[in-house]
């Protein structure tokens, strides 16, 4: 019997390969352990071809062992924690073969073979089964190396310990010296400015330079000093790529550390610049082009975690390099469709076909209401319908691609998935402008009508950006607010191919909430869906301040999930003020974190004012969920959409809009001042609100939309 | 130096002792080697033996074979026994996979270590790979040529770096000598036009041998014609000299097609294009099936070599093959040269994938259309191997790669197999008759050898050639 170890450190990106080995390694009659430095529920391996294992050592819990893989190289780390793994050590000194499935996994290997001098150590899978088929048909041969090789790897084991200590603790001399430490001296600053700009580099170490002192520099707060530098550095690398790649990764290790970059204007423009350049001649480097500097124009910090997203601020000025990029115009230029879209049909029931990007609660609603359409057939369509759909729908990669070329592999498996849909339905309501969206225009739709719902946030992400809107016959608005910022992020919704723009509210079916009050919920205000910095809880805790200063029976209820701190350092940030509010308030009982609810409806039967303290809204679905159940609405008057010439009061009432936290407050007071006051407020708002979103009022409106043709 | 780790001449017989004239044949790739390369060396090396010549090959040694495509030893078994041949213990760095002979640096930072082993090399020669392999290779030359002085020096290129051994050797011995440049080296031929400038080192090195040589030989006109054109003194010199098929490759009769259990369409040769390449084909053989009822039944055999050292059968080409498992499509891994016309008999069409445009022509093509078989084209519209294919009764001209039209490709292949007649196989075959491998060759060889005869018109003196290129010395 012979043992094989097999280590991989990255899942395969082919694991058929893998499990393909396996058989074969088992047809030799060859015994496999596979150590994983990943999860193994990714690997879909019967048992019999390998006994599996997973050596990645929980580090939270070790302080002392995270310091030393930070002060490690890269490729030594899976040792690091391989040799940790009693199961590995057992394995090693058992096996005849030890194989490196992967690059990566290359130096655990060399460490192994350094202790078992016996077995054969291998990179590759199919070198392995060659060297176990030599091995098997040299059997009874005399064991390699011997003696001689173990006494050399003992001695070299030794020597190497006291080598890699001198290495690293130059490495980290050189680290700490470039750190944050000594850029908060005017000295250190002025020396690595200097430096990081001195001729005759490489490119690619002065690239590595630049952006480990860029990076200091701007975590010392010296970002001015950061800024010339990097100007300087970027000057002096002859190579437009890198030059491109060094501005965008300090753009992103700026992003990280939840800062909105100082140069991204600049980032992005070389990054699009290189995408023109490589558009017509390698697709895939433009592509990767584009990625990058899309993923910097819709990284969640600028748009998510902190309150004021420049792309609403400023829309041009923020798209400008997009504007002027021929590879980005391409990807969301108008290539039309053969045919306008058909009528409905008159003599059967519209087929109907609803496309969402993941089925949820929301959708769901939307399913059963879709459902309740006049003389529709439905069918939904969810991104986990086909195998690969899934993956497809999240690679904007060769959806670009495939925009670019129009010849790709790709745009085929697009086809392939989504052209049957298409030839079902006679219309095609998307939910969302998601990929989903992209990906079903991504091929001329023949005579089918598509609807796409655009609610709001998609504005701030990549997929409007690669959807043809030529192909798409209406789209849908929640509120008018959003038209003209819509229009400003994508220009060709102003273009003569552009699509008819509705507005249609969300469809709510709002009866259920329609519950008698508690007694406390007079001064109980509710906040519902916090999860996100643009929710901005900290807004109504400042109205619930102003409140309580007059009157200590107010108080303020928190539903759902809570923000994540781990989404970027702004994120962590904003929520470290948010959990000081909490500290405060909570122990006086003036603020209660309720945590997500299955039953909402029964819980704002607790809540007598509803707040939406966001700072932009597509709906403000929360609000108007609370209002219907009887609670008095006050919302902020959305900041985002602050100047223009429709905002919150385009769509709400104008009593319940504020444009402070005073205001907020004034308002509450207001309406809370007597019982009587309070529940007539309520009564009034629910009536605006039942008149105005419930699904029985809303429905003709659906009902005539997909009652409408084309063009 | 390292000495050559093994030298045999296959029927035992010593090396011959200058009566007659004697060769050496710098052929890397040599049988065993799994190379397509290796037919036409072998066919070259039995040529000279033919007319008369001691032939020594200089190649190197079958572990370095082992580690890039394979070795096949039926392919040795063709190799006339009166050759000798020489091999060096040469092999490629990069493409070790016994983790044991690494060092620890190259453990901790593989691409660094390449990046090192790559400048060390281009310090060399100005080729990546093999720039390193210069000193062993002159050394080998000079060591052959003192055993047995040669009368001639045949040089087969790639590598390049073995212009360096055959300068090394005209230099101190004034050995005369040819280049068979297949492909060139100046010419980019996947990309089209130049690959590097005449002023760069590699374009010195090129410019300095190739004005020296006896003859310069090339696999198509576009090349030679590239070449001419570059160097307007060799014109006369430069010569087509196309690859060829092997009469024993070619299957005397292919199979009747059985329309109801369905067709085999194979492609044989190496897996050497980018994957998005293999995808798009793959993605024109679904939608081909989805849309005829036959090939819907029919199977796509893919055999051949896929990547080499540890990332052999291992990449993102063999993932594509399995996952177009369901589609009817296998990989059977490569085919040695003696089973070459059993393979061809199974199939009843052919999938020619190549890469690059006007300046490939590849070596494939010649056996595909001497099979008699449809061929699909499945390669840029303007590639050197329509010049082949042109005329053939039995072409599915080349569209491009966009799937939509492969797939039409594949669908007009099945139509023509179906209907397909005996005399229309007969005139296919009748088409390639001019490409066999020993026509294609033997006025080439014989003139080479004609010059040598005559003593040819080459300069005679080193100022001579100093004269002509203006440096001794690259």
């Amino acid at each position: 019997m012979t043992h094989v170890l097999m280590i991989a450190v990255a899942p395969p990106a082919e694991q058929t390969i893998l499990v393909d080995a396996l058989k074969r390694f088992r047809g030799k009659g060859a015994t496999v352990h596979l150590a994983c430095f990943f999860e193994t529920g990714t690997l879909e391996i019967e048992p019999g071809l390998a006994e599996l294992h997973t050596f990645a050592v929980d580090t939270a819990a070790d302080p002392r062992f995270r310091r030393t893989l930070a002060r490690s190289q890269p490729a030594r780390r899976p040792w690091l924690h391989a040799r940790r793994s009693h199961w590995i050590r057992e394995h090693a000194r058992r096996a005849d073969l030890m194989v490196a499935v992967d690059a990566k996994a290359i130096n655990t290997v060399w460490e192994l073979a350094q202790r078992n001098t016996r077995a054969d150590a291998i990179s590759g899978l199919a070198p392995a089964l060659r060297a176990l088929t030599a091995r098997v048909e040299a059997a009874g041969a005399t064991a390699n190396g011997g003696l001689g090789r173990q006494v050399r790897s003992s001695t070299s084991i030794g020597v190497r310990g006291v080598r890699r200590f001198v290495v690293d603790t130059g490495r980290s001399t050189l680290l700490n010296a470039s750190g944050t430490k000594v850029m908060k001296l005017p000295a250190g600053a002025w020396l690595w400015s200097k430096a990081v700009a001195a001729p005759r580099i490489p490119d690619n170490l002065r690239s590595k330079l630049a952006l480990r002192v860029h990076t200091s520099m701007v975590r010392a707060g010296q970002a001015s000093i950061a800024i010339r530098t990097s100007a300087a550095a970027a000057s002096r690398i002859r190579d437009a790529q890198t030059r491109a790649r060094l501005l965008a990764d300090e753009a992103l290790a700026e992003l990280d550390l939840g800062r909105v970059p100082t140069e991204l204007r600049s980032a992005v423009t070389a990054q699009l610049s290189n995408a023109d350049a490589w558009a017509t001649k390698n697709p895939k480097r433009a592509v990767d082009a584009l990625a990058s500097a899309f993923g910097l124009l819709t990284h969640r910090v600028l748009h998510l975690d902190q309150v004021r997203s420049p792309l609403l601020i400023e829309p041009d000025a923020f798209l400008a390099p997009v504007r002027t990029s021929t590879a980005a115009r391409r990807l969301s230029a108008p290539r039309g469709r053969s045919t306008i879209a058909a009528p409905p049909p008159t003599d059967r029931p519209q087929r109907l076909l609803l496309v969402v990007p993941d089925v949820d609660e929301s959708v769901e609603e939307l399913r059963r209401h879709c459902a309740e359409l006049s003389n529709v057939e439905l069918r939904l369509l969810g991104v986990d319908a086909a195998p690969d759909s899934r993956a497809m729908a999240r690679d904007s990669k060769s959806i670009m691609e495939e925009i670019l070329t129009r010849t790709s592999p790709f745009g085929v498996r697009v086809e392939d998935w989504i052209r049957p849909h298409l030839d079902w339905a006679d219309t095609v309501l998307v939910d969302r402008c998601l990929s989903t969206a992209a990906l079903v225009t991504l091929h001329d739709p023949g005579a089918t009508r598509i609807i796409v719902r655009l609610n709001g946030p998609e504005l701030f992400e990549l997929w409007p950006h690669l959807v043809d809107f030529s192909r798409v016959d209406t789209l849908v608005l929640p509120s008018v607010h959003l038209r003209e910022p819509a229009q400003a992020v994508l220009p060709w919704l102003a273009e003569a191919e552009a699509p008819r723009i509705e507005v249609l509210g969300d469809p709510l079916h709002l009866r259920p909430y329609d519950r008698p009050k508690s007694d406390d919920a007079r001064f109980t205000l509710g906040l519902v869906g916090f999860n996100a910095v643009t929710r901005d809880p900290r807004w109504a805790i400042e109205v619930l301040r102003i409140l309580r200063k007059q009157d200590q029976r107010y108080r303020l209820m928190l539903v759902g999930t809570g923000l994540s701190a781990k989404t970027s350092a702004a994120a962590k940030r904003y929520n470290d003020q948010l959990r000081k509010d909490y500290a405060e308030l909570e122990p006086a009982g003036a603020l209660l974190r309720q945590g997500p609810t299955d039953d909402l409806p029964q819980t704002l039967t607790g809540i007598g004012v509803i707040l939406d303290s966001s700072v932009y809204q597509g709906f403000p679905r929360s609000l108007v969920l609370g209002a219907a159940s009887g609670a008095v609405p006050v919302a902020r008057d959305w900041p985002a959409f602050a100047g223009r010439s429709e905002g919150a009061a385009a769509l709400l009432p104008a009593e319940w809009v504020a444009a402070t936290p005073q205001q907020a407050a004034e308002r509450v007071l207001a309406v809370t001042a007597t019982e009587e006051r309070w529940r007539e407020a309520g009564r009034e708002a629910a009536g605006h609100t039942y008149a105005t979103w419930d699904w029985p009022v809303v429905r003709p409106e659906y009902d005539r939309l997909l009652g409408r043709t084309g063009h | 130096m390292p000495k050559p780790v093994s030298t045999t001449a296959a029927s035992g017989t010593p090396p011959a002792t200058g009566v007659r004239p004697h060769l050496i044949y710098l052929a890397i790739g040599f049988p065993p080697a799994a190379k397509s390369c290796a037919y036409r060396m072998r066919e070259t090396a039995n040529q000279f033996c033919r007319l008369g010549w001691d032939v020594t090959v200089v190649t190197i040694c079958e572990e370095a074979w082992e580690r890039e495509f394979g070795l096949d030893h039926t392919l040795s078994e063709g190799v006339d026994p009166r050759i000798r041949v020489v091999e060096l213990p040469l092999v490629r760095e990069d493409l070790e996979t016994n983790i044991r002979a690494f060092s620890e640096a190259r453990t901790l930072d593989p691409k660094g270590w390449l990046a090192g082993l790559r400048k060390r090399e281009k310090k060399l020669f100005p080729e990546p790979a093999f720039g390193g392999w210069r000193p062993t290779l002159e050394e080998a030359l000079l060591s052959v040529h003192q055993e047995h002085r040669a009368d001639l020096l045949l040089t087969t290129c790639a590598p390049y770096v073995n212009l360096a051994a055959t300068w090394r050797l005209w230099q101190e011995h004034r050995v005369p000598y040819a280049v068979d440049f297949r492909d060139g080296w100046s010419v980019d031929v996947i990309g089209g036009g130049e690959a590097f400038t005449r002023d760069s080192e590699a374009g010195r090195w090129e410019s300095r041998v190739l004005e020296q040589a006896l003859a310069v030989w090339c696999v198509n006109d576009p090349i030679a014609q590239f070449y001419r054109d570059r160097y307007p003194a060799l014109a006369d010199r430069v010569q087509v000299v196309r690859n060829g098929f092997d009469e024993d490759s070619i299957p005397a009769r292919v199979r009747t097609p059985d329309l109801d259990a369905g067709l085999t369409l194979g492609y044989l040769g190496s897996v050497n294009f980018p994957p998005a390449f293999l995808e798009a084909v793959l993605t024109g053989w679904r939608i081909a099936r989805q849309e005829n009822s036959l090939l819907a039944r029919s199977r796509f055999e893919v055999r051949g070599h896929i990547g080499a050292g540890a990332a052999r059968e291992a990449n993102r080409h063999m993932e594509l093959l399995r996952a177009a498992e369901a589609d009817g499509v296998s990989f059977g891994g490569p085919v040695p040269k003696a089973a070459l016309a059993q393979t061809y008999g199974s199939w009843d069409a052919l999938v020619l994938m190549l890469v690059g445009g006007r300046y490939v022509t590849s070596g494939k093509v010649y056996e595909f259309v001497a099979t008699g078989l449809p061929v699909v084209s499945a390669h840029d519209v303007n590639h050197d191997a329509s010049t082949v294919l042109a005329g053939h009764p039995l072409w599915i001209p080349a569209v491009g790669l966009a799937p939509r039209r492969l797939a039409d490709s594949f669908g007009e292949a099945a139509r023509l197999v179906a209907k397909i007649t005996e005399a229309e196989r007969a005139e296919a075959r009748a088409h390639a008759q001019r490409f066999t491998r020993g026509a294609q060759l033997a006025p080439a060889v014989a003139h080479l050898a004609d010059l040598v005869g005559r003593g040819g018109t080459r300069p005679t003196s080193p100022s001579d050639h100093r004269a002509l290129t203006g440096d001794s010395r690259p």
